[in-house]
């Protein structure tokens, strides 16, 4: 039981840090991983795999790209004929002071946006047909919200081929949420680790305090926990059981913000500051958990949805243990 | 009824986990009286032993309990999937508990790996079919979490090894047939490296099982002395002062690969709840964060079984999944709590007593097997490598 994460999956993660942490010099990681043309193939376990595997890597890596829309785009790809990294899908989300927002996450220059209406269909827009406001929150996060003429969105992929390419988009884009809040979690959680070594305190290092190895090794539970469940949901996929998507999710936003803040309580004082990178996995994954989501609000309807339903949520064995 | 003695049929279900698990599930819809009987809520723990151990006696004369074991130890080959699937399946359809021989997924794993192979092939198919069972001596009085103090002796004397000492929460002793003792073979001082273990038969002159009542009330819990008991050579597990290796391996079991067996029958505890009146919607959140909790249990306990049929050791890692595992276990009880306050009030009929023993024990999952701090201190040790 060396690690929940297969090697196979453990040998992608590392590969995409690597292409991220690369000098750039001009070239886009993504391109250079060939990763837009895995999208074509995600029903391919491998490929999904790797796929998926870019967003730990930019958790890890606190690295931005379009990958998290263009993956939640990828099921429109066949009704809109656009071919995998020219549509980038929009998230809505609700503010409670300023009502429905459209956010995008990352260089979205050249592409077109999807807007998604559920109950009314989906339209691509140009993305200079709408004005792209920067977000400013930390976590190396180049965010948008999308400002549109409210005349311009007009269906232009029907609600019933929207509608199962909407739930497919969100299933992916849970996944890889979960998979970059876990990456980043996993950043926090290497330097608190780090820190507990080498910082001194009463003539010895933080780290060999019991109170410390606590916090870090609940921290490290919390990991491999989002770990063994985003392994399982990619090799799933469709055959996880109804809302696996919003478990996985849910979960994820409650072990990584735990991990943050724990790692936090770890650094002390100059985990509070800019100087520091945690604030940056930190508020990383604070926005991410806020997006398809919370986990506070997955978390509750999930289990309303348990009670009044009773449906069975387990992952099926039948196909858990004939792997 | 599956022809057993069919060399195709038994190739073939060898192969197929999910046809073996389809089998079994066919077999349980049929509602087998063993089956119902150990099913049904009963808060005496003695009544809960005696329908179990029946229900043991018909999977293993159908031969579904016999899947999963090595042939010549009395099984019909298979790994630790086969039986992954039939406690689920048992589970699934409403077993409560597997109760006492949830130890043969903790112990049975161990002898059978690591005991004298003609002595395995005597034991394991009567504690497979419930005729025997088996309990775990390694705690004692002044050794509790610091497990290498146990000051139990095995002296060698003709014949093999006589053994004095005092064991305590050893779990279902007063049911069992046999113990595996941890007993000190070497020095006072030689803490984890003197010590050996031994499968010692509780019938044995100079044993005495006293039974400790528990705050829950399901009595498994005893203490056990030993007075000069004698066992053979053959009766040690591992190697003579290997006991530790022994100890541990059984503990990765315990922490590691059983999270998925005992994690179904908290699943089953999520449908009972809700199938007893209607849980109030307060506790909505509580139950959201249970099937969080489930979730990771499952899919690391799940990775556990994968690594232990693909013949890798478990390591350190299992502390990830006790951990996980007490999580889930404490986070269903808190929403049974929530919705069901008749377990802390209310008159206790079988069903609400039972709920009530569930919840109670589900406080007391972060001490045995290792308590939480030990597991925390293991990830922090072996896994951060903290200094
Ligand atoms: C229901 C149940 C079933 C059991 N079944 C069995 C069985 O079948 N066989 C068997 O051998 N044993 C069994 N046990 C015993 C179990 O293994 C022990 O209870 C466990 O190892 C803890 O030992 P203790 O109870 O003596 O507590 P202690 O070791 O005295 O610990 C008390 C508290 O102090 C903490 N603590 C101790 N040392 C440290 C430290 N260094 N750092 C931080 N905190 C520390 C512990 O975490 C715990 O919270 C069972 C226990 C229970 C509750």
């Amino acid at each position: 039981m060396t690690s929940v994460t297969e090697q196979a999956d453990r040998e992608f993660v590392d590969a995409a840090c690597l292409a991220l942490r690369a000098p750039t010099d001009g070239g886009d990681p993504l391109d250079a991983l060939g990763w837009w043309d895995l999208l074509s193939e995600l029903s391919d376990r491998d490929a999904r795999a790797a796929a998926l595997a870019l967003f730990r890597a930019q958790g890890r890596e606190l690295f931005g790209s379009a990958a998290l829309g263009g993956l939640m785009a990828q099921p429109f790809l066949v009704a809109t004929g656009l071919p995998p990294g020219s549509l980038v899908a929009t998230v809505s989300r609700w503010s409670p002071r300023r009502g429905e927002r459209l956010v995008v996450v990352g260089d979205v220059a050249g592409a077109a946006l999807l807007i998604d209406r559920p109950g009314h269909g989906a339209a691509v827009v140009a993305s200079d047909q709408v004005e792209l406001h920067p977000v400013a929150v930390a976590g190396r996060l180049a965010m948008y919200e999308v400002e549109l003429g409210p005349c311009i969105w007009t269906a232009t992929v029907a609600e019933r081929t929207a509608e199962p390419a909407r739930a497919r988009g969100r299933f992916l884009g849970r996944l890889a949420m979960a998979l970059e809040i876990l990456g980043a979690a996993e950043g926090a959680l290497a330097l608190a680790v780090a820190h507990a070594a080498t910082r001194e305190q009463f003539g010895q290092p933080i780290g060999a305090f019991q109170a410390v190895r606590h916090l870090l090794a609940w921290a490290r539970t919390d990991c491999v926990a989002l770990e063994a469940v985003t392994t399982v949901a990619v090799r799933l996929d469709e055959a996880t059981p109804p809302r696996h998507d919003e478990i996985v999710k849910a979960l994820a936003g409650r072990n990584g913000r735990r991990v943050c803040e724990r790692a936090l309580q770890v650094l002390g004082a100059i985990g509070f500051t800019t100087e520091h990178d945690h604030h940056h996995f930190h508020s990383r994954v604070l926005a991410l958990d806020a997006l398809l989501g919370t986990s506070a609000e997955l978390t509750h309807a999930l289990g309303a949805w348990f009670r009044e339903t009773g449906t069975d949520p387990a992952a099926p064995a039948a196909v858990l243990l004939s792997e | 009824m599956l022809d057993m003695t069919s060399g195709n049929s038994r190739g073939s279900f060898r192969a197929e986990v999910p046809t073996y698990a389809a089998a079994v599930e066919a077999w349980l819809a049929s509602r087998p009286a063993a089956f119902v009987a150990a099913a049904r809520p009963v808060a005496s723990y003695a009544e809960r032993v005696a329908v179990t151990s029946d229900l043991m006696r018909v999977l293993f004369d159908e031969g579904w309990a016999r899947y999963g074991w090595p042939e010549a130890v009395g099984g019909l080959g298979g790994d630790i999937l086969h039986r992954a699937a039939m406690w689920e399946a048992l589970a699934r359809h409403g077993l409560p508990a597997m109760a006492l021989f949830e130890h043969l997924e903790i112990l049975a794993p161990t002898l059978v790996a690591m005991g004298d192979q003609d002595f395995v092939a005597g034991v394991l198919p009567r504690f497979l079919s419930g005729e025997e069972r088996w309990s775990q001596g390694f705690s004692e009085p002044d050794a509790g979490s610091d497990l290498a103090s146990a000051r139990t002796r095995a002296v060698a004397v003709d014949g093999g090894y006589a053994i004095t000492g005092r064991k305590i929460w050893t779990s279902w002793a007063r049911y069992a047939t046999w113990c595996l003792v941890l007993a000190r073979t070497g020095t006072t001082q030689s803490r984890h490296r003197g010590l050996t273990a031994f499968a010692v038969d509780l019938r044995s002159p100079g044993v005495e099982v006293r039974a400790i009542e528990q705050a829950n009330g399901t009595d498994e819990l005893a203490e056990v002395t030993f007075d000069e008991v004698l066992v053979g050579p053959d009766r040690i597990v591992g190697e003579r002062s290997g006991g530790w290796r022994v100890a541990m391996h059984i503990l990765a079991h315990e922490r590691g690969t059983f999270g998925w067996f005992r994690h179904g029958f908290l699943y089953r505890q999520l449908f009972d709840n809700l199938a007893q009146g209607s849980p109030s919607p307060a506790g909505d959140t509580l139950l959201g964060n249970a099937l969080l909790d489930l979730a990771a249990v499952r899919a690391s306990s799940h990775a556990g079984l994968r690594a232990h049929a693909a013949g890798a050791a478990l390591g350190p890692q299992a502390a990830f999944v006790k951990l996980m595992l007490a999580a889930g276990e404490q986070a269903v009880n808190d929403w049974v709590l929530a919705t069901d306050p008749d377990l802390a009030v209310g008159m206790q009929d079988d069903y609400v007593a039972v709920r009530r023993q569930d919840y109670l024990f589900s406080r007391i999952v972060t001490v045995y097997g290792g308590s939480q701090q030990m597991q925390l201190d293991t990830i922090a040790k072996q896994i951060l490598r903290l200094p």
